[in-house]
């Protein structure tokens, strides 16, 4: 990749640094107060899903310090405590709460004297006092609510870690992630200030901002008077939702962390890997490979796994390599893990040449140093030789050579006997899935006769049960796989004008060898040639020139006066001036509108500080800015991987990801199925 | 929609009345036909599985199981003509089947009967 930016990257990382730590602290206090407010020792019951979350924000001691002796899954089945309290720690789910209210009357049966405290993430909800009511045991015990919102997973990564948003809203219609993302954001601006500019795509992130804006005046009191005043820090909100860009997610990411992401599965960005990888022989490693004290979920008092697996963190914070790797491209991957390797040696070899007494001392001063980076040398070069055989396989490199051609709406009919063979064949389900819907959305829709014989073979290969799951891909909300042409019943509105947008987003970057340098230079490198719709339309907002044509060859062209940055909307930018202002849609609102969709841009003052702003806002400005991408439903690795690659090309703004989750096509499809969920969580969400 | 619930049951009698209720409900639908088609298909999947069990002396399970996978039960347990029958039955395309019947015979290495494909 091109040079850093260091001068600024460091000022301006440093800021979404503290950022991460500050919403951190707010979620440990929270619970700490939460657990306070139970007297004595206590037995905390958790929700398998909220574990592998809470594992980033605190830690056992903590928990530990604060009166919890035992920890239990929430399961169904007879609870055994000592304590005589007890504190339940869930998601406003049903099915939780009919197993508290059974174990609670198991204990009455038994005459057992515990006091009951139900910890609600992130809120209480009516409908959960209702259960509690109808099996009558809401006099038994105390609700109150655990506000755990943002959660940084990495230094410019913050999350909601809901897993299921993106099923709750478009499968469900059940708008409560929306609210809760509502809730947070304010949260978010009470911290740093109002977003001056919200700028948005999609019919459920424009009511999230609507929620987001009537919210403010209401709770605003004299005594938080961020909520007054923009936030000098941010110059905008971008809102994103997830239906805007449908095709991306089913694409296979092709980056370091997106690959992993994809064939082993990253949770809560802690990933599971066989042990031995992780435990060396040498003794010494060992110690830098256990992870920290942060790393390890607050569950860990209950072995749940026979130990062949072994959770790693994914961070940056402790990994200086990972950093290096995450967002590259996988096939370069390779070549990077062998510069570092040649580094290391080289710093050990010129070590073992020192001869005296100081620079002995200097030597064993770095060896830890040099350790721990073997060390983390070690484990990568183990995790991406796990992940080459997994893309040797026939059936992902015939499923990457279907996305490709439906991508480029290359013999459509051949790709999809092509699914066709891959059904006949086994292959998973998930990736048959995400093909037939890839297929759907780029062509508009399969000929009715062959969506049916195809559904056909998925049914009697995968199981009837599968049915509620295909006919909610292609039931409105989401109407992802489309009979061609559509029945009656449905609008012509849920078309997805892929072909358009292709040509006027530039998609995708052609795969011939002079394009190759291009590939490199352009976010689309992070599907090797095909840009993620998503990104490019924050390019649209943050950084015009890199849609039209590629940024790092306008730098040649010669640096535009700043005036022209002024203006914006798509004049000729460099690929490293000064960003420019965020100046809505402008320039590209056709493009835009052909998306199915509300589009929004809306201005937000703070009180009494009206037109100054603005101007001022349209200064283009020497200090850096960060601008706040929040994605609705999730996102996934690669869009984040091209963000960053996007806040490199300009200097003076950085993005900060914020996103209701981390998801890829699998888990969509997975979450809609709602197959093995319960009991795979069990095992995973450690 | 109570096919949701129909996959979770696990009693073989309940599970073929939900399906046959969620059959009903899709076929009061003027739009789902191919629904109603593939509900009929499953209950009379389900029905042959039950049929299978007691042939097998209950031995070998089939309910519930995928037409994929009832094949390969089959072909695995020696029950080559049933396998044939359900194929026509469920216009398996050949493709199919015949990936099906490969991979089965592998595990069981019955070499003589691949030779004869």
């Amino acid at each position: 990749m091109s040079a850093e930016p260091d001068h600024q990257s460091t000022s301006s990382v440093n800021e979404v640094n503290i950022d991460g730590n500050l919403l951190k602290e707010i979620a440990r206090k929270g619970l700490v107060d939460a657990l306070n407010a139970v007297n004595g020792g206590k037995t905390l019951v958790l929700d398998a899903t909220l574990a592998g979350p809470l594992g980033l924000v605190t830690e056992v001691s903590l928990l530990k310090h604060h009166g919890v002796d035992k920890m239990f899954w929430l399961e169904a089945g007879a609870l055994s405590s000592i304590a005589a309290n007890i504190v339940y720690l869930c998601r406003p789910h049903i099915k939780y709460v009919k197993i508290i209210a059974d174990q609670i009357k198991g204990h009455i049966r038994e005459s057992r004297k515990h006091t009951y405290t139900l910890l609600l993430v992130p809120r209480v909800s009516t409908l959960v006092t209702q259960i509690l009511e109808e099996e009558g045991v809401l006099g038994d015990i105390t609700i109150s609510a655990f506000n755990l919102q943002f959660i940084p997973l990495a230094e410019d990564v913050i999350s909601l870690e809901y897993e299921s948003a993106f099923k709750d809203i478009w499968v469900d219609g059940d708008e409560t992630v929306i609210y809760d993302s509502a809730q947070a954001l304010t949260t978010f601006q009470k911290l740093y200030g109002l977003f001056p500019r919200i700028v948005g795509k999609g019919d459920h992130a424009l009511r999230l901002t609507t929620l987001l804006t009537r919210e403010t005046p209401k709770t605003t009191n004299p005594s938080s008077d961020t909520l007054l005043s923009n936030s000098d820090k941010f110059d905008s909100l971008i809102v994103l939702d997830r239906r805007v860009d449908m095709i991306t997610p089913l694409l296979t990411q092709l980056t370091y962390e997106g690959l992993i992401d994809e064939l082993i599965g990253i949770k809560n960005s802690h990933v599971e890997l066989p042990m031995s990888l992780l435990s060396p022989p040498a003794p010494a490693a060992v110690a830098t490979s256990a992870p920290g004290p942060s790393t390890s979920p607050p569950t860990s008092t209950v072995p749940l796994k026979k130990d062949s697996t072994k959770k790693y963190h994914l961070t940056t914070a402790t990994d200086p390599l990972f950093s290096e790797l995450r967002d590259l491209n996988f096939s370069s991957v390779g070549k990077q893990l062998n510069r570092v390797a040649h580094r290391l040696d080289e710093n050990y070899k010129t070590n073992l040449q020192s001869k005296t007494v100081a620079q002995l001392r200097d030597f064993v001063g770095k060896l830890g140093g040099l350790q721990t980076e073997h060390q983390s040398l070690r484990t990568h070069t183990g995790l991406s030789e796990l992940l080459v055989p997994l893309t040797r396989t026939e059936h992902f490199n015939k499923s990457l050579e279907i996305q490709q051609n439906l991508l480029a709406s290359y013999e459509v009919t051949g790709q999809i006997a092509a699914i066709e063979e891959l059904i006949a064949q086994g292959a998973d389900m998930e990736i048959v899935l995400r093909l037939l819907c890839l297929a759907s959305i780029t062509a508009g829709g399969i000929k009715g006769k062959t969506l049916e014989n195809l559904k056909r073979e998925i049914l009697q290969t995968y199981g009837y049960n599968l049915l509620p799951l295909l006919l909610s891909l292609g039931s409105p909300p989401l109407a992802i796989l489309l009979a061609n042409p559509l029945p009656a019943s449905t609008t012509p509105s849920l078309k997805y004008p892929f072909t358009t947008l292709r040509k006027s987003l530039r998609l995708l970057i052609d795969d011939n060898p002079e394009a190759l340098d291009e590939v490199e230079n352009d976010i689309s490198f992070v599907y090797s040639g095909y840009a993620p719709i998503s990104i490019r339309l924050v390019q649209c907002i943050a950084q015009k020139g890199g849609v039209l044509s590629n940024p790092a060859e306008r730098e040649k062209v010669g640096t535009e006066s700043t005036a022209a940055n002024q203006k914006g909307a798509g004049s000729s930018l460099g690929g490293r001036v000064q960003a420019h202002p965020i100046v809505g849609w402008k320039g590209f609102d056709d493009v835009i509108a052909t998306i199915p969709g509300e589009t929004f841009d809306i201005i937000q003052q703070g009180a009494g500080e009206g037109q100054v702003l603005i101007t001022s806002m349209l200064q283009p400005k020497e200090k850096s800015t960060i601008t706040v991408v929040f994605f609705l439903g999730g996102c996934t690795y690669t869009e984040i991987a091209a963000l960053r690659w996007v806040g490199r090309q300009n200097k003076g703004r950085k993005f900060l990801v914020l996103t209701t989750g981390i998801v890829n096509g699998t888990s969509i499809i997975d979450s809609i199925a709602g197959l093995g969920k319960s009991t795979s969580s069990k095992t995973v969400g450690i | 929609l109570s096919l949701d619930e129909a996959s979770r049951i696990l009693d073989p009698e309940s599970k073929l009345t939900a399906v046959k209720a969620a059959h009903k409900f899709f076929s009061e639908d003027k739009d789902r036909s191919f629904e109603t088609k593939m509900m009929d298909e499953s209950v009379r999947l389900l029905t042959f599985q039950q049929q299978l069990e007691k042939d097998a002396d209950g031995k070998v399970p089939f309910f519930g199981l995928s037409v994929n996978e009832t094949l390969r039960t089959c072909l695995l347990n020696g029950l080559s003509k049933r396998a044939d029958k359900l194929k026509s039955d469920f216009k398996v395309p050949d493709k199919r089947f015949w990936h099906i019947k490969l991979h089965a015979l592998t595990t069981l290495g019955d070499f003589e009967a691949l030779e004869a494909f």
